[in-house]
C-alpha cells in the first residue's frame, strides 16, 4: 500500500502537471501563428530569402513592442515556415499541413504567381486569409476565393504610364520587340506590353517567349536587332536577364530605350552587369527612393529602408518591401477585427484602406492592391532614379543610342 | 533571315556547343568509366564558379589565373570523395550509386545556397566582342570555346596515350582482369571521379566569365549533360563534344526557325528519336577503347 507521502508527492506531481499544461496551453492561446510555405532551396531560393528576412524583420518588431493588439489582449506572433524546395506540389502538401497540422491562423504565400496560385487554392479549401507579397499576375486572383489578397498591384499598372513616359520623352518611338521568359510573370508581363503598347499605337517587331534553361539569347537577340526596334523589353529572372543584355552587348544589339523586367528593380541585377546596366529601364511596384507615410511598425519609407540596410547591409527592394507590407497589413486588420478569427479577419483585410511605408493598400474585388502609381526606373551611373510618376521623380529618362 | 545571319546563327551555334562540351564531358567520363551517373555534376560546375567570382571579387585574381587552382582543388575534391564515400557502394546497381550521388549534391548545392545565396553572380570583365567579316563574336565565349576545346581535347590525349588514362580504359572494359593486372582499381576509380570534377571545376571557371554563378542553374547544366551525353554517345569524349557542339548548333537554328520558345524542345526531341534509332549515340562509340 502506497504511504501517505508518495500519494501526497503523486497529487503533488499531477496538480503541478496539471498547472504547467493549463499554462503551456495558455502561452499557446496568446500567440498568433502566421504559416508561411518558403521556397528557401530551389529556384526561388534567393527570392524566398527576401521573404523570409522582412517577415522576421516585422515579426521581432511587433513581439518586441508586445505583440499584436487583438481586441485589448497583446498576442505575440509566431512564424511557421517550411522550406518547399521550390516544388510546387510540395508547396501545396506543405500549406495544408500549416493549415490542417499547424492551425495557423494565417498564410503568408510564397514568392511568384506561379506559387501563390497554388497555395491559395488549398487556402481557399479552408477558408484560411491568405496574403500575397510577391504575385502579379491576375490570373492568380481570377479565381476570386474572397481569401486571397495581394500587396502588389496587377501587372497591367506597370503597362500604360510607362509608354506614356517613353512615347513622350521619344517622340519618334514607333517599334517595340518583346522577349520574354515562359514563365507566369514573364510571361503575362510579356503579353501585357506587347498589348499595351499596340493599343497605344506602337508596332511590336517582334514578340517571342523563351523557355525555362535558356543558356543562349543569341538567336531571339540577332531576330531582334534585324526589325531595328526603338525599344526592347525583355522579363525573366535576373540571370536570364544578366545573360541577355550581356549577349546584347556582344551582338551588337542597340536601340534608344531597353527595358528589363524586373532586372534593375534588384541590386544583384545592377552588380552583375556592372557598366552594362547603365540605361536601363524598368518599373517597379516600390523604389527605397520613394516616400510615404502610414500605420504600422513603420511610419514612414525612411525608417524601414533605414533599418533594413542597418540589418542587411544593401538597399531593400520591392520584394522586400512588400512583404514587409504584408506583416504590417495582417496587424492592421487583426487589430480593426478586434480577433484573429479567420472570416473576421478576412472581413477586415477586405475591407482595407489604409496608407503604409510601402504605398497605399486598398484592394479590388478581386483581392489585388489597387492600381496606383507604380514607379518607373532606370539605371544611370550605377545609381537607380525614378523618372516617374512626377510626385516621385527624380531624373529624366536617359536615351541610350 | 540573309545567308550573312545565317553564318551568325551557325557561329553562335559552334560557340555554345564548345562550351555544352566542356559541361559534359566529365560526367560522360563518370558514366562511362564508372557507371555512376554523377548528380552532383551541376553542383561541381557552380562550386568552381564561385571558387573563381569569390577569388576575382575579393582578390582581384583574373579567372585564367585562377583557373589551374581551380581545377586542382576541384580533383581532389573529387578524388576525395569517390575513395572515401563512392568507392563503398560502387559496385552496387547504378540506381544506388546514383542515389548517393544525388544525396551528396542535395547536401553540396544546400551548402552553396546557404553560405553563398542564390543571389545571381558574374565574373564583369566584359571583354567585348570581335567581328570577322561581319560576324559577331564575343571574346569570353571565344576563350571559353577555346579552353573548353584545349581541355576536352587534354583529355582525350590522357586517356589514350599516358599510364593513368590506359589504366583507366582497362578498367572500364574488365575490372577483375584490371585488378588482376595489379591495377589498383579504386585508386583508378578516385582518379576517375577527379578528373571529372576537374572538368567540372574549370567548366565552372569558363561559365563564371559567361554566365552568372547561381544555384539555380545546377538543375539545368546537369540537364543539359544529359542530352549532350545521349546525343553524343555515352563515355567518351568525342562523344562529349561532338553532342555539345550538335547541340549547340541545333539549338541555335531552332532558336531562329521555330522560336527561342521551342528551341529546347527541338533539342530534346533529337535525344529521344536518337534513343530509339541509335541508342549509342552520333558517335557510336561505346568506351574510352
Amino acid at each position: 500500500m502506497p504511504s501517505f507521502s508518495s500519494k501526497f508527492s503523486s497529487a503533488l506531481l499531477l496538480t503541478a502537471g496539471i498547472a504547467a499544461g493549463a499554462l503551456t496551453s495558455a502561452a499557446h492561446a496568446a500567440e498568433i501563428k502566421i504559416g508561411a510555405p518558403l521556397g528557401l532551396t530551389g529556384s526561388v531560393a534567393d527570392e524566398a530569402k527576401k521573404q523570409e528576412v522582412t517577415f522576421k524583420m516585422w515579426l521581432n518588431k511587433v513581439n518586441a513592442a508586445g505583440g499584436i493588439d487583438v481586441g485589448g489582449t497583446k498576442m505575440k506572433v509566431q512564424l511557421v515556415q517550411y522550406d518547399y524546395q521550390s516544388d510546387g506540389q510540395r508547396a501545396a502538401q506543405l500549406a495544408e499541413k500549416l493549415i490542417t497540422d499547424d492551425k495557423v491562423d494565417v498564410l503568408f504565400a510564397p514568392f511568384g504567381s506561379g506559387h501563390t496560385k497554388i497555395v491559395a487554392t488549398i487556402a481557399a479549401r479552408y477558408e484560411m486569409p491568405t496574403i500575397a507579397c510577391a504575385a502579379s499576375s491576375e490570373s492568380v486572383f481570377d479565381q476570386n476565393s474572397g481569401y486571397l489578397f495581394g500587396t502588389l498591384s496587377p501587372n497591367a499598372a506597370l503597362f500604360a504610364p510607362m509608354i506614356a513616359l517613353f512615347k513622350e520623352k521619344l517622340p519618334t518611338l514607333k517599334t517595340l520587340a518583346v522577349l520574354g521568359r515562359d514563365d507566369v510573370f514573364p510571361k503575362a508581363t510579356a503579353q501585357g506590353i506587347a498589348a499595351a503598347a499596340k493599343a497605344a499605337g506602337l508596332n511590336v517587331a517582334y514578340e517571342q517567349l523563351y523557355p525555362l534553361g535558356t543558356m543562349d539569347h543569341s538567336a531571339s537577340l540577332s531576330a531582334i536587332k534585324a526589325t531595328n526596334p526603338d525599344w526592347i523589353y525583355i522579363t525573366g529572372y535576373t540571370q536570364d536577364l544578366v545573360l541577355a543584355r550581356k549577349q546584347m552587348s556582344d551582338l551588337g544589339v542597340k536601340a534608344p530605350i531597353i527595358t528589363m523586367v524586373a532586372g534593375p528593380a534588384y541590386k544583384e541585377y545592377v552588380d552583375g552587369l556592372g557598366d552594362l546596366a547603365n540605361g536601363i529601364t524598368s518599373s517597379s511596384w516600390w523604389h527605397s527612393a520613394t516616400s510615404y507615410k502610414g500605420v504600422g511598425v513603420w511610419p514612414t519609407t525612411e525608417d524601414f529602408v533605414k533599418e533594413f540596410v542597418a540589418q542587411e547591409k544593401s538597399d531593400p527592394d520591392y520584394v522586400h518591401a512588400s512583404c514587409a507590407a504584408t506583416g504590417v497589413l495582417y496587424q492592421n486588420a487583426v487589430e480593426r477585427a478586434g480577433s484573429i478569427d479567420k472570416k473576421k479577419v478576412r472581413d477586415a483585410l477586405a475591407a482595407t484602406d489604409i496608407s503604409t511605408f510601402y504605398g497605399p493598400i486598398k484592394f479590388s474585388p478581386n483581392g489585388m492592391n489597387q492600381v496606383r502609381g507604380l514607379p518607373i526606373i532606370q539605371v544611370q551611373d550605377k545609381a537607380i532614379k525614378v523618372l516617374g510618376p512626377a510626385e516621385i521623380k527624380n531624373a529624366d529618362l536617359m536615351l541610350l543610342k | 533571315m540573309n545567308a550573312m545571319g545565317h553564318l551568325q546563327t551557325l557561329v553562335n551555334g559552334i560557340v555554345l556547343g564548345a562550351l555544352y562540351a566542356s559541361l559534359a564531358v566529365g560526367f560522360s567520363l563518370v558514366w562511362g568509366v564508372l557507371n555512376i551517373v554523377n548528380m552532383l555534376h551541376g553542383s561541381l560546375i557552380i562550386l568552381g564558379g564561385y571558387i573563381t567570382y569569390f577569388a576575382w571579387h575579393s582578390y582581384g585574381i583574373h579567372p585564367l589565373l585562377a583557373l589551374p587552382a581551380v581545377a586542382l582543388l576541384m580533383y581532389a575534391l573529387g578524388y576525395v570523395t569517390q575513395l572515401l564515400v563512392i568507392n563503398r557502394v560502387v559496385h552496387q546497381p547504378v540506381l544506388v550509386t546514383m542515389t548517393l550521388t544525388f544525396g551528396l549534391d542535395l547536401i553540396l548545392y544546400n551548402f552553396m545556397t546557404v553560405y553563398y545565396t542564390a543571389t545571381p553572380r558574374r565574373v564583369t570583365l566584359d571583354l567585348g566582342a570581335t567581328s570577322v567579316g561581319g560576324i559577331a563574336i564575343p571574346f569570353d565565349r571565344l576563350l571559353g570555346m577555346v579552353l573548353a576545346l584545349v581541355l576536352t581535347g587534354l583529355l582525350y590525349v590522357v586517356m589514350r596515350r599516358s599510364r593513368v588514362g590506359r589504366a583507366i580504359v582497362a578498367v572500364r572494359m574488365d575490372s577483375a582482369a584490371a585488378a588482376l593486372m595489379g591495377i589498383k582499381v579504386n585508386r583508378i576509380y578516385a582518379i576517375t571521379f577527379g578528373i571529372g570534377a576537374l572538368m567540372a571545376g574549370a567548366t565552372g571557371v569558363i561559365f563564371a566569365m559567361v554566365y552568372p554563378v547561381t544555384t539555380n542553374l545546377t538543375g539545368i547544366y546537369l540537364g543539359k549533360a544529359f542530352v549532350i551525353c545521349v546525343i553524343g554517345g555515352l563515355g567518351s569524349v568525342q562523344g562529349a563534344l561532338v553532342g555539345g557542339i550538335v547541340l549547340g548548333v541545333i539549338e541555335s537554328f531552332a532558336g531562329q526557325f521555330v522560336g527561342p520558345q521551342h528551341a529546347l524542345t527541338v533539342g530534346f526531341v533529337l535525344m529521344l528519336f536518337l534513343l530509339v534509332v541509335k541508342p549509342t549515340g552520333l558517335t557510336g562509340i561505346k568506351g574510352y577503347e
